[in-house]
């Protein structure tokens, strides 16, 4: 039969049991995976046929608060033909090798308005479906107008009007064709 | 020891001389229980004779009788009942007598084992408790499950995977749940997040329905869920349940068991319990839910010890859930919503069965630990102290590219440390006033790793509280006042999100009060009236969230000026309670000062990364809540009974025109409010069917005894919430639906019903079947936020067994 001191001691051999029992659940240094944001979507516009075009628009993100703070006007001449590339950024760190490594689970979209503009060419991605991170781009007259640039991660069908998936960013720039 | 002295305070035991050779076996003992204080008598008190296995409750006056007992024989008599010490009494027979048992409450200084846990007089606001048949059926199922058949409590869902109750039109930080004694912090982090409760821990559930806040603390401004475990053992031996369960929708398997021990001859109580919880995918009736696994494990344990005047309990409990979210409602931007709303079936579908846990996934585990000691000072004085600690855990896995998916890690963790100590010092009836004063401590630690939605924050908080209740037996008045002040102090910081460098110290203090009164108009009718005033301060994610809430598609900004809402809450409640009829009707008005709520002014959208999103702003204004609730079970026949609820609310706040002129003036309705709901329905008892009045189901509850045999069959219907604010909805309110649930469940006596001797190896197993949405019917509901994507999940067939044995 217990007596009160061994009651005693057992109900502290509990507390203490029972303390334990929580310290080896705790997961320490419990640092979970920094979110994956996009910080920076750089297009980069290259002229090919003669024209010397050259120029990178960025817009920006600085805070990470998910706002766009700066989308600049995309300014390109008429009549030309562009090879594009666009660079996403983390930060500092370019992930467009990422993007590219995945390149089945992704997918650029860019839809032009109002503006004389045409993307076409979109590279494919490892199965011959398209990706699009390079592009071709084709101006014709002097107008305005905009172009709206997504990327769509895990998408359903790629070849649908409607990709499915998710949008891992939507920027839509103001375009000046002159 | 059972039999001490100090316990025998009916001097009535009868000796018989032995004369008489033959032995009559046909006398009754009649007798009639009071409580010795105040002659009260007592209803629904077990008796139960040892020696024969032989039982009763007495009745509504507290009379009750025991046939074919012999004379000449010694028995041993123990009356047990909820609100008095454990009664044990040897007997002697001599002819048919009448014997008066007088119990007293429960603080008697003796190495008696008592049970200490005096229940608490019936709280003046309306309450609801859930039906023993209720609860097991909804076992297996999640928690917020199990209290959908109540008036006024509905569920606000995030699929058929999470869900929140809802009391009266508010849920999350506006209520109170509370599980053996320990609130649940958890809460706050918003509403798409399911209380941590395992329901077979539960063995009581109680719906406190009205301000509660000076009982439960901060943010009880709607009411209270209260849950209680099963009372440990009196006696020395072994006890104890195992259950399995099986569902056919997500062919999903849930086992638990409890085991309680008392060792020896001292006064100490085990127990341990445990839940394994697995399920698949869902099926909504036309295709698969795609990625709405989940899997549970859950764990808990109590060592109780009674020692002189003190009485310790000591428990843990861990709660761990991870379950995936709908692949369809994943939406990175404001087209996608669009598009996914849109879309009849859902969008990015994974229309087919797997037990696999895909991202997006969520990982949840709750840990309490709770100490609590009481002494009793005297015959009427009580002092408490219980510590607890909890801490909770929330990871959110969303989907991301394969270099970060890889790792196994989540994007976003939230952690929550809370330390709480209360204090309490009670009194049993003193000149028919019963109650006491506290004192309560906390101090609480939230993290929130980067990207997360809500700043980090270490708070303090101090309370204290007195509360007395008048109960004059049988005076059909009874009173209760009492009042509450509480004080927080937060200290806010965080970096990122937008809020770069906060740091803001914030503190918030008021008082709460509460009313009451009970009128007992004749035995089986009662009323009661409950006004009271509750609080709680704003969080800190509606005074500094800012960013991207992606789940919702939506841009949130808090408000740094927010003030603390208020609540006048008032309800009047009328029951009655005869063997043919049960009802309840409710009617409520709260009125919420400063109720803060998401508000999109029209056309504010932000250009978010992943397009434009758009934003709302927390604000705050007056707002009324109103409804009512009712509940009727009618006998039809001795084994047909009919049943039937009804929940009608509606809630708005008063709103201004652009002039901030006090009389332009209007009302506009409140997002998210319940729509009204009707249940109807039939039940078929077989054998003698058992009151299922309030305290007997108390009572029954308690005892986890024998259940009756039955089927029932129950029609909901929830009508189109008609009552959308002025901004409207994202997508229209779903329409007009009912859905047929049926339940049947039957107790085998395994073995122990006839032969006393076999008392110790008492065995029951109940068998159950529930069917939810029986007729398979396609239906979205207006509080389930997966109501954009996604129809609910279609016919659920469950099966259990509970095996029971120990006495």
């Amino acid at each position: 039969m217990f007596n009160t001191k061994m009651r005693v001691q057992t109900f502290l051999l509990l507390i203490a049991a029972t303390v334990s029992l929580f310290t080896v659940g705790c997961d320490k240094g419990d640092d979970p995976t920094p979110q994956e944001l996009i910080t920076k979507v750089a297009v980069h516009l290259t002229g090919t046929n003669g024209s010397t075009f050259n120029q990178e628009f960025e817009a920006e993100d600085p805070e990470g608060d998910g706002i766009w703070n700066n989308i600049p006007t995309l300014n390109i001449p008429a009549n030309t033909t562009f090879d594009v590339h666009i660079h996403v950024y983390d930060g500092a760190t370019k992930i467009d090798g990422e993007i590219e490594a995945e390149s089945t689970a992704h997918l650029f979209v860019y839809k032009p308005t109002g503006a004389n503009l045409v993307v076409s060419d979109l590279n494919p991605d490892t199965d011959g479906k398209s990706f699009g991170i390079n592009s071709k781009w084709v101006s014709a007259a002097t107008s305005t107008g905009s172009v709206k640039i997504q990327l769509i991660h895990e998408p359903t069908d790629k070849n649908a009007a409607d990709p499915g998936g998710e949008v891992d960013f939507e920027v839509t720039f103001p375009v000046t064709v002159q | 020891m059972l039999k001490s002295k100090a316990i025998w305070l009916g001097f009535c035991s009868l000796y018989f001389s032995p004369v008489l050779n033959a032995q009559d076996c046909h006398l009754a003992l009649r007798g009639h229980v009071t409580e010795s204080g105040t002659n009260e008598p007592l209803a629904y008190a077990t008796v139960f004779v040892k020696e024969t296995m032989l039982g009763t409750e007495t009745d509504e006056n507290g009379y009750f009788a025991i046939p074919n007992l012999c004379e000449k024989t010694d028995y041993t008599v123990v009356i047990r009942h909820l609100e008095c010490a454990h009664f044990t009494q040897v007997v002697q027979l001599k002819e048919n007598a009448q014997m008066d048992f007088h119990l007293t409450h429960n603080a008697i200084l003796n190495e008696v084992v008592i049970k200490e846990k005096a229940i608490a007089p019936p709280s003046t606001q309306a309450d609801n408790l859930v039906e023993r048949a209720d609860l097991e059926a909804s076992k297996g199922l999640n928690f917020s499950e199990t209290l959908r058949k109540i008036p006024g409590v509905s569920l606000l869902s995030s699929g058929g995977t999470i869900a929140k109750p809802v009391i009266q039109g508010l849920h999350s930080n506006r209520i109170a749940i509370v599980a053996d004694g320990v609130t649940l912090q958890s809460q706050q982090w918003g509403s798409d997040h399911a209380p941590e409760i395992d329901p077979f821990a539960a063995d009581k559930i109680t719906v406190v329905k009205g301000a509660a806040g000076v009982k439960y603390g901060i943010g009880a401004m709607a009411g209270a869920i209260v849950l209680e475990p099963a009372l440990l053992r009196e006696e020395r031996g072994i006890n104890g349940w195992a259950s399995l369960g099986g569902f056919s929708n997500g062919l999903g398997g849930v086992a638990s068991g409890s085991m309680d021990w008392r060792p020896g001859r001292g006064t100490m109580t085990f127990r341990v319990q445990g839940t394994a919880k697995r399920s698949g995918n869902l099926r909504a009736p036309n295709y698969w839910l795609g990625n709405t696994a989940a899997q549970e494990f859950n764990f808990s344990a109590i060592a109780d010890w009674k020692h002189n005047r003190w009485h310790h309990t000591l428990s843990t409990s861990q709660f761990g859930q991870e379950y995936s979210i709908l692949r369809a409602a994943h939406t990175g931007s404001v087209s996608d919503l669009l598009l996914a709303i849109q879309s009849e079936t859902p969008r990015n579908n994974l229309d087919y069965f797997t037990y696999k846990l895909d991202r997006p996934k969520q990982r949840v585990q709750h840990n309490v630990l709770k100490y609590k000691g009481v002494f009793h000072i005297n015959d009427l004085w009580k002092l408490s102290g219980q510590y607890s600690f909890q801490n909770n855990q929330r990871r959110e896995y969303d989907r991301g590219r394969a270099n970060t998916v890889a790792e196994d890690k989540a994007q976003v963790t939230f952690q929550l440390w809370s330390n709480t100590l209360d204090v309490a010092l009670e009194h049993l009836p003193i000149r028919h006033w019963q109650g006491g004063v506290g004192v309560q401590a906390s101090q609480q630690l939230n993290y929130v790793s980067r990207g997360g939605f809500i700043p980090d924050y270490l708070g303090f908080g101090g309370a204290v509280w007195a509360m007395e209740r008048w109960r004059r037996y049988p005076n059909p008045w009874e009173f209760e006042l009492g009042a509450r002040y509480d004080y927080r102090w937060n200290h806010i910081t965080t970096t990122g999100n937008g809020n770069n460098n906060l740091d803001k110290q914030l503190a918030f203090g008021n008082i709460s009060g509460t009313t009451g009164a009970i009128y007992h108009f004749t035995s089986q009718l009662t009323g009661k009236l409950n006004t009271g005033y509750a609080w709680r301060p704003p969080h800190v994610n509606e005074l500094f969230a800012r960013g991207v809430h992606h789940g919702a598609g939506t841009y949130e900004q808090g408000n740094p000026d927010l003030k603390a809402e208020k609540a006048w809450n008032t309800n009047l409640s009328l029951t009655w309670e005869s063997r043919a009829i049960q009802a309840a009707v409710t009617l409520y008005h709260n009125r919420v000062d400063n109720f803060i709520y998401l508000n999109q002014p029209r056309d504010s959208i932000v250009l978010s990364i992943r397009g434009p999103f758009p934003a709302y702003f927390y604000q705050q204004d007056d707002a009324i809540l109103q409804g009512l609730d009712a509940s009727l079970s009618l006998e039809l026949f001795p084994q047909l009974t009919a049943e039937s609820r009804v929940s009608i609310l509606r809630g708005f706040r008063i709103a201004y025109q652009s002039t901030p002129n006090e009389k332009d003036h209007f009302h506009d309705w409140l997002p998210l409010m319940p729509a009204d709901r009707y249940q109807y329905g039939l039940k078929w008892t077989f054998g003698k069917k058992t009151s299922f009045s309030k305290r007997s189901a108390d009572k029954q509850n308690r005892a986890g005894s024998l259940g009756e045999t039955f089927v029932r069959l129950l029609a909901g219907t929830t009508l189109r919430q008609i009552h959308i604010p002025l901004e409207g909805l994202t997508k229209s309110a779903p329409a007009t639906f009912t859905t047929i649930s049926m339940d049947a469940a039957h107790t085998f006596h395994l073995s122990g019903r006839h032969k006393p001797s076999d008392q110790r190896n008492r065995q029951l197993l109940e068998v159950g079947l529930n069917i939810q949405n029986l007729s398979n019917v396609r239906y979205r509901e207006y509080l389930d936020l997966f109501r954009y994507f996604t129809d609910a999940p279609g016919i659920n067939v469950g099966l259990r067994a509970k095996w029971t044995f120990g006495s």
